[in-house]
């Protein structure tokens, strides 16, 4: 079954590999696995620029995505729980959300880097709006989705307010809460390589390294970075979904 | 039924780019004084003079995102520095000759006017800005290091495009940057900036922007490429001789006021006579740098660059 799995991307990779050789694609323009391959290992072993190698590129990016999303996800989570809880606040907060969220995070950055400067802050700052907004509208959503029969009830076991908080509704917004947390990270891990192409003050980070590798003509190396993007984001996407399992065989 | 066939074939290589008809593609960089013969030959129409109809095919904010232009065979003729331009063919990514000079010298170092940095040893340990790796800014920047025995690892080079530049230094985001002109002299009239090397301390005579155009074009279209540098030639000409027209237009171009360009324009020299030996050493240190590998030098440059050209463009 897995020789299934594998069968339809080995093939492709095996014609784009073919039209390289024979040079229907030219290598300027895409170049071929195995040039990427090399450029994957000079990545590692060189670096881009030289010297700025790989394993740092993924550090510093995934410290500036840590950062941010954490600080999002403590905001945004007790905010959307208490907005989703009452209405009047929902009422006076929504038209503030309602109109910054559909703002790219991307169109931030300038303001971002007068705020933050360059580096670390600035580009945690673009990562943070790009994972608020999910986070939040989902926890909202997660307490408006609870069955009020439920509230109810709890109200007439004489459950006080603070309790019904806790074990009623968080507990039932988490599988929710959980879909914002894995959009928000999502988005945040897109959003770091733009908000890394204006520059960091660091000298690392895979969006950064990626137009090091344009500003060299390295098509090679800019296709392996996007791999390795890919990867990453593949596998934070992983790590979340083990998380809600766990979480859900916990309630 | 032939007719339909040839009909078809003439389309598809219309749009398959390879039957070219239209107005000659020009490119060139965003508020770079460098670039002012280009401008000229546009304004004064210069280029519909001597033969060449032209199109701006696009304003980059530097080099290697026109190099990338280049590689995408979206332009015939770019004003671009010479560094990303050596960078894009050696490591082939674009197939282009150059035939001209545009200008020597016109980058300079800039630090916070009333900050400790007073000379390029005291930025060890500080934050620098060039305008991308392999550029001529990039380039210059280290070799301004290594004549004062401070190695690149020393400093932190980081890359901010120019019209980012004043403002990083201005909030201290950076202590200093480098730059084409009106940049630096945007910072001395602004009261920003001082300047702690011009490019003519660091190489004197260096060549900086080149008149670059794409093989495919030159050799379909000789006639034109010997037109769009007539044009150019006269530019430079007209430079030297009216003067403060010149300055109107590179004000109009730039966006800039008047007082910072007309700084910016002494430390530009304009000409368009290709230098060989200077090529040589962008090659050289390019290679040093391990952006780009060649193993043969002088075969590298006499492909890369027709300093004789300019002699055969009279019509």
């Amino acid at each position: 079954m897995k020789g299934e799995r594998l069968l339809i991307p080995l093939l492709l990779l095996a014609i784009w590999q073919g039209l390289s050789l024979i040079h229907v694609i030219p290598s300027y323009k895409l170049p071929s696995p195995l040039d990427i391959l090399l450029g994957l290992k000079d990545l590692a072993v060189v670096g881009m620029p030289p010297g700025y190698r790989l394993h740092n590129h993924i550090l510093y990016s995934l410290y500036r995505v840590g950062y941010g999303y954490a600080a999002a996800c403590l905001i945004a989570i007790p905010l959307g729980l208490l907005m989703g809880w009452s209405p009047k606040l929902l009422k006076m907060i929504r038209p503030i959300v309602e109109v910054v969220r559909p703002i790219p995070p991307l169109a931030w950055i300038p303001l971002a880097i007068l705020w933050f400067g360059l580096g670390l802050r600035s580009a945690a700052f673009i990562i943070f709006l790009g994972v608020f907004f999910p986070v939040l509208l989902n926890t909202i959503a997660g307490v408006l989705s609870i069955n009020p029969i439920l509230i109810e009830a709890a109200r007439t076991l004489q459950g006080r307010e603070r309790h019904i908080f806790f074990k009623v509704l968080f507990p039932g917004a988490v599988p929710s809460i959980f879909v914002g947390m894995r959009i928000g990270i999502g988005i945040g891990w897109m959003t770091l390589v733009a908000a890394e192409f204006t520059g960091v003050k660091e000298g690392y980070g895979l969006g950064y390294m990626i137009m090091t590798a344009r500003d060299i003509q390295r098509p090679d190396e800019i296709v392996a970075g996007m791999l390795v993007i890919g990867m990453i984001g593949l596998l934070i996407d992983i790590a979340i979904r083990a998380a809600e399992s766990m979480s859900v065989r916990w309630r | 039924m032939k007719r339909l066939a040839l009909f078809l074939l003439f389309h598809l290589l219309l749009f398959t780019g390879f039957a070219y008809g239209g107005p000659v593609r020009i490119a060139y960089l965003q508020s770079d004084v460098h670039q002012l013969p280009c401008w000229v030959a546009i304004d004064k129409k210069l280029f519909d003079k001597e033969g060449a109809k032209v199109e701006i095919a696009g304003i980059f904010k530097a080099g290697p995102e026109l190099m990338s232009g280049f590689g995408a065979g979206a332009i015939d003729v770019g004003y671009v520095g010479i560094a990303p331009a050596t960078t894009a063919v050696a490591n082939r990514t674009a197939r282009i000759v150059v035939l001209a000079e545009v200008n020597a010298e016109g980058s300079s170092v800039v630090v916070k006017r009333d900050g400790k940095v007073r000379a390029i040893p005291d930025l060890v340990g500080k934050s620098v800005a060039v305008p991308g790796y392999a550029t001529v800014q990039d380039f210059l920047f280290r070799r301004a290091l290594s004549k004062y025995g401070v190695s690149p690892e020393q400093v932190n080079i980081i890359v901010l495009k120019p019209p980012e530049m004043l403002g990083a230094l201005r909030t201290d985001q950076i202590d200093g940057f480098i730059a084409w002109e009106p940049y630096p002299a945007k910072a001395i009239t602004t009261g920003v900036g001082r300047t702690i090397a011009t490019s003519r301390d660091i190489w004197k005579d260096h060549p900086c922007c080149v008149l670059a155009v794409d093989e495919k074009f030159l050799e379909n279209h000789p006639e034109e490429a010997r037109a769009v540098v007539r044009a150019h030639v006269k530019a430079i000409d007209f430079i030297m001789k009216h003067h403060e027209e010149a300055v109107k237009i590179a004000v109009k171009y730039t966006g800039m006021d008047e007082a910072s360009i007309r700084l910016a324009m002494t430390n530009v020299k304009y000409t368009p006579v290709l230098s060989v030996e200077g090529e040589k050493e962008y090659v050289e240190y390019l290679t040093k740098m391990k952006y780009i590998k060649v193993d043969d030098v002088p075969a590298f440059v006499a492909r890369f660059m027709r300093p004789g050209f300019i002699r055969d463009t009279a019509k």
